[in-house]
């Protein structure tokens, strides 16, 4: 009697998880179907009706396309690499408890969580440095991720204690532990936080339009709020209608991305429990 | 080795810091800042749309915290009660997905889904079940009425399986002799589950929502790119509101009255942070947030 109820309840909880990765699912399902469609009206069809790949070649067509997906790539690698960077050699500098002036720097970071300058400020000592419509401000500005120095933070602080004093002992300068020691040990944490910099430049839209004007600089979420908007929309060729080439473009986005997920989502996981397991 | 670090701080969070100064003066990027006293807060206080931008703030980010975390809890606890390891692997890397999706590109599938036409799925379908007329199709995100009911939804589905790492990692760290002990005692899963399972989370939910209540103020990308001139009255947020007054107003930007916005939202935001804190430091035996 009792092993049956269990049973019943594993069905109804399954047949649920079930129904919620569809809804999940559905919307972009949806998007893909009807990239692939070329008939007006889309209505509830969960399959296309009419096949074609006109969606595609009108979103390929636009000669303004390869310039937002070169953008979007090039910012994405500098500005992880430069963020691992940074986010690195300062966890480092956290961890050295001796130092000097360690607190003051630790708590010259915590402060910028708390408090900023705001919008306007910000935008207008962008605007004086002449980072403004250039390529930099979107590379460096997000770089500087204070939370994400506290989570590699936390990270370097399991190394073994040991490590660093046989270091030490063998006549390793910091610089040397650092490089020889402590990033060959942390590849999992650098893995983890490296794709969050990543989806954080790869997603970024808010800095693009905030910081920059010329159209020449727009990465590929900027090309495609463009398009989906209607602003910027590329001319649909053969029986494509306006709605299948929205519809590509945001394919043709989330393609990437979608392709590599599956195997990088145990990094991404690692990553949150990182920070949880010591916060 | 903090040299970079330190300056890249002090290049983008503290010399902003110093363009304070511009929201006690008249600015607007051509002339030199006049000072004018505290007459862009009067001023600020004065504006209808400023008090709409300020509450719209509050009750959006608090209804969209409360909404996601309650659902990201109650998945967490079902999803826990999944046997079958390879399904339940499959479920979590499926509703982990929309999270990873920009806005943008959010914004641009939902714009699809919710159109009031005949391509947009929702409204199909609620036409083919006779809930809606032919002629009645709702333009969600367009309707002062719908848009935050569909903001808090995209929001749900959007992060709300995010949301349940942090939980899963809770619920991983019971101590399962606890388990056996109440099956012992006669417990039933929903009595495991309402005695054991659930006070276990309960510290870990209070801890979620005092980390993203310091964080109310800030909302604006999700807002932003949802929202459109028909339901800013219900859309508008301080950051939007200020990025509006600054780079849409259609006249030359007064610098001045917008920094004093972005001022008062950060001493609000700062203030909150340090009850949130505070707070914090009470239930969480002396972990602060910062």
């Amino acid at each position: 009697m009792k092993k049956k109820k269990i049973s019943v309840f594993s069905v109804v909880n399954g047949l649920i998880f079930i129904l919620l990765a569809l809804i999940i699912l559905v919307p972009m399902w949806k998007v893909l179907v009807d990239s692939f469609d070329l008939q007006t009206a889309y209505g509830m069809k969960l399959w296309p009706e009419k096949l074609g790949l006109a969606g595609y070649e009108s979103v390929f067509s636009n000669p303004t396309l390869s310039r937002p997906l070169i953008i979007s790539f090039v910012t994405t690698i500098c500005g992880t690499l430069l963020a691992l960077a940074l986010c690195t050699m300062g966890a480092y500098v956290l961890i050295q408890w001796d130092m000097p002036g360690r607190t003051f720097f630790a708590n010259f970071l915590l402060f910028t969580m708390i408090f900023n300058g705001g919008m306007i400020p910000t935008y207008l000592v962008l605007k004086a440095l002449h980072l403004t419509n250039t390529l930099l401000v979107v590379i460096l500005f997000p770089a500087l991720n204070v939370y994400n120095l506290v989570l590699m933070r936390n990270f370097f602080e399991g190394i073994p204690a040991s490590l660093f004093e046989s270091a030490k002992l063998d006549g390793c300068s910091p610089m040397q532990t650092f490089i020889r020691i402590v990033l060959p040990m942390s590849k999992a944490a650098l893995a983890s936080i490296g794709l969050m910099y990543a989806v954080t430049y790869w997603n970024d839209y808010t800095h693009y339009k905030l910081y920059i004007t010329d159209s020449r600089w727009y990465n590929f979420q900027m090309k495609l709020r463009g398009m989906t908007m209607g602003s910027d929309l590329p001319q649909a060729v053969g029986s494509a209608t306006e709605n299948t080439v929205k519809n590509a473009a945001i394919i043709v986005v989330i393609l990437p991305f979608m392709i590599a997920y599956p195997f990088l989502q145990k990094y991404f996981v690692k990553g949150v429990n990182v920070g949880a397991v010591k916060e | 080795m903090f040299l970079p670090v330190f300056i890249f701080a002090c290049v983008f969070n503290y010399l902003p810091m110093i363009g304070i100064r511009y929201a006690f003066t008249n600015y607007n990027g051509i002339k030199e800042p006049v000072f004018n006293g505290f007459e862009n807060f009067q001023r600020m206080f004065s504006m209808v749309n400023f008090w709409k931008a300020f509450t719209n703030t509050i009750v959006i980010s608090v209804v969209k915290l409360l909404l996601t975390t309650a659902f990201a809890v109650v998945v967490s606890l079902f999803l826990n009660e999944i046997v079958n390891l390879h399904f339940k692997k499959v479920v979590q890397t499926i509703i982990y997905l929309p999270h990873f999706m920009s806005w943008v590109v959010t914004a641009s599938i939902f714009s699809l889904i919710l159109a009031p036409t005949s391509h947009g799925l929702v409204n199909t379908f609620l036409v083919n079940v006779g809930i809606l007329g032919e002629d009645q199709m709702i333009y969600f995100l367009g309707s002062t009425k719908w848009w935050r009911f569909a903001y808090y939804l995209i929001n749900i589905w959007k992060e709300t399986g995010w949301q349940t790492v942090i939980f899963m990692a809770t619920l991983s760290g019971i101590n399962t002799e606890l388990y056996e002990a109440a099956s012992i005692d006669g417990a039933g899963r929903w009595g495991k589950m309402r005695y054991i399972t659930f006070p276990a989370v309960a510290n870990t939910i209070l801890t979620v929502i005092i980390l993203n209540l310091a964080k109310v103020m800030n909302l604006f990308e999700s807002a932003f790119v949802l929202q459109n001139d028909a339901v800013l009255d219900t859309a508008n947020v301080l950051e939007t509101y200020i990025y509006y007054q600054t780079f849409n107003s259609g006249s030359i930007p007064n610098y001045g009255y917008t920094t004093a916005i972005g001022l008062f939202k950060s001493i609000v935001g700062c203030v909150l942070v340090l009850v949130c804190n505070q707070w914090s430091k009470k239930v969480r035996d002396g972990r602060g947030i910062v």
